[in-house]
């Protein structure tokens, strides 16, 4: 009987403290009546048969399952709004580093690898933290109850259901916060010039060429503008035609800014006191006119997507 | 259809079926290897794994009233009907009838259709 004890025990560490000696009794009286009916047909059982008894019954955290199933950390009554909560509280802290690190990039003049290091490291150790106490949150409240989404959930009503459309009407998250994190990052990048002294700017490798600074100035609107659509989209979730105009608008604005940039240099103006020359000017001003045109191809894509969806949606 | 995609339904078809069945059986009281003995007895097999929890699940819901007694020299505990499980094995079996005539019919549609 020393495996059914020891069968037994290894159940009870699996089970919950308050219902370990109840179940490790009752779970005894029934292998041990099975027992008995065994030995009642085959006569004084040896281990062997114990043992196979006893891994008919399953494995002994299996078995402790099957008396107290496990309970998700986050009940599924939650799990929507636990999910909607995550990636609203991450894209707001990515938009809300992105901004921080752009600042910290401008003032401290380290480079692009830097730059990304400082977005990536501090949204991973933000996000942690955001991530821990929204999952902490949310499993404190499945351990009590699910009543209030489930009235929630009652009070609702077909005709408050926005109407049927296209699968892609329906604007992901993770689009809008993309979004939000490229005009905050552009708008830190064109302004934060007037922020500093003179003596900061002058101890500057590299900057914006002056006459590129005020016309990125004039076209700040235009990126407040979007910062106002994905505040609407964040609000709304769905495409309306309107919205879609808009869109089309300003990403066409988007394009042509970046175009004219593109063609009309300089583009970037070095000190030549900090400048530790390890590229040209000419290299550089190169590799930017590239990365307009590349940057200027996202933009356009959108156009593109967001009028054909339009023509298609006419009717 | 694979064997094991049949095995799932006919699991999910039984599950519900079960609580039935151990009601229905405890309307006299049995410790959990005679109530097994006793569902086997009538056509139904079910597992040590299944029968037993679900017989607590139960007991916890106050559908069965439960007492510890000694027997053949060994402590069992014997499980029977409690009231509300009286009532609720009531309203479960005439759930089962409607169910059953409803199912007959249309298994029954079905089977013609396909001759």
């Amino acid at each position: 009987m020393e495996l059914v004890k020891r069968y037994i025990a290894a159940v009870q560490r699996e089970l919950p403290e308050a219902k370990r000696d109840e179940i490790g009794r009752e779970l005894n009286a029934n292998i041990m009546d099975q027992l008995d009916m065994l030995s009642e047909q085959r006569g004084e059982l040896a281990d062997t048969d114990i043992a196979a008894v006893l891994k008919q019954m399953g494995h002994p955290r299996t078995v402790a399952q099957q008396f107290v199933p496990p309970q998700p950390l986050i009940s599924l009554h939650y799990m929507p709004v636990y999910q909607y909560t995550l990636l609203m509280v991450l894209g707001i802290l990515f938009v809300l580093q992105v901004v921080g690190s752009t600042s910290a990039w401008l003032a401290g003049d380290f480079g692009l690898l830097l730059y990304i290091k400082s977005v990536a490291s501090g949204f991973i150790k933000d996000g942690c933290f955001a991530f821990t106490a929204i999952t902490i949150t949310f499993a404190l409240m499945s351990a009590d109850t699910a009543k209030a989404i489930t009235s929630q959930n009652d009070n609702w009503q077909p005709q408050h259901l926005p109407a049927a459309g296209h699968s892609w009407q329906h604007i992901s998250l993770q689009d809008i916060f993309t979004d939000l994190a490229t005009y905050a990052f552009l708008l830190v990048v064109i302004w934060y010039p007037l922020w500093q002294s003179p003596e900061e700017l002058a101890q500057r490798s590299i900057t914006l060429a002056e006459p590129v600074r005020q016309f990125l100035l004039w076209c700040s609107p235009l990126l407040l503008a979007g910062i106002a659509l994905n505040i609407t989209q964040l609000k709304l979730r769905l495409w309306s035609r309107r919205m879609q105009c808009f869109n089309v608008l300003l990403n066409s604005a988007l394009v042509i800014i970046l175009l004219y940039l593109a063609a009309n240099g300089p583009l970037l103006q070095i000190n030549a006191q900090n400048w530790p020359g390890v590229f040209a000017l000419e290299q550089l001003q190169g590799a930017m006119i590239w990365g307009l045109v590349i940057t200027a191809c996202f933009p356009a894509y959108e156009v593109l997507r967001d009028s054909r969806r339009l023509w298609l949606s006419r009717h | 259809m694979t064997t094991a995609q049949l095995d799932k339904m006919r699991l999910e078809l039984r599950r519900g079926v079960l609580v039935l069945a151990v009601l229905a059986s405890l309307k006299q009281p049995h410790y959990g290897y005679s109530l097994r003995k006793q569902l086997q007895d009538g056509g139904i097999d079910i597992d040590e794994g299944t029968l037993y929890p679900l017989i607590r699940r139960l007991a916890e819901q106050g559908l069965l009233d439960s007492e510890w007694q000694q027997g053949e020299g060994r402590e069992r505990r014997y499980y029977q009907l409690s009231e509300l499980g009286t009532q609720l094995l009531s309203q479960l079996t005439d759930e089962w009838q409607q169910l059953n005539n409803s199912l007959s019919n249309l298994l029954g549609t079905a089977s013609q259709e396909t001759k």
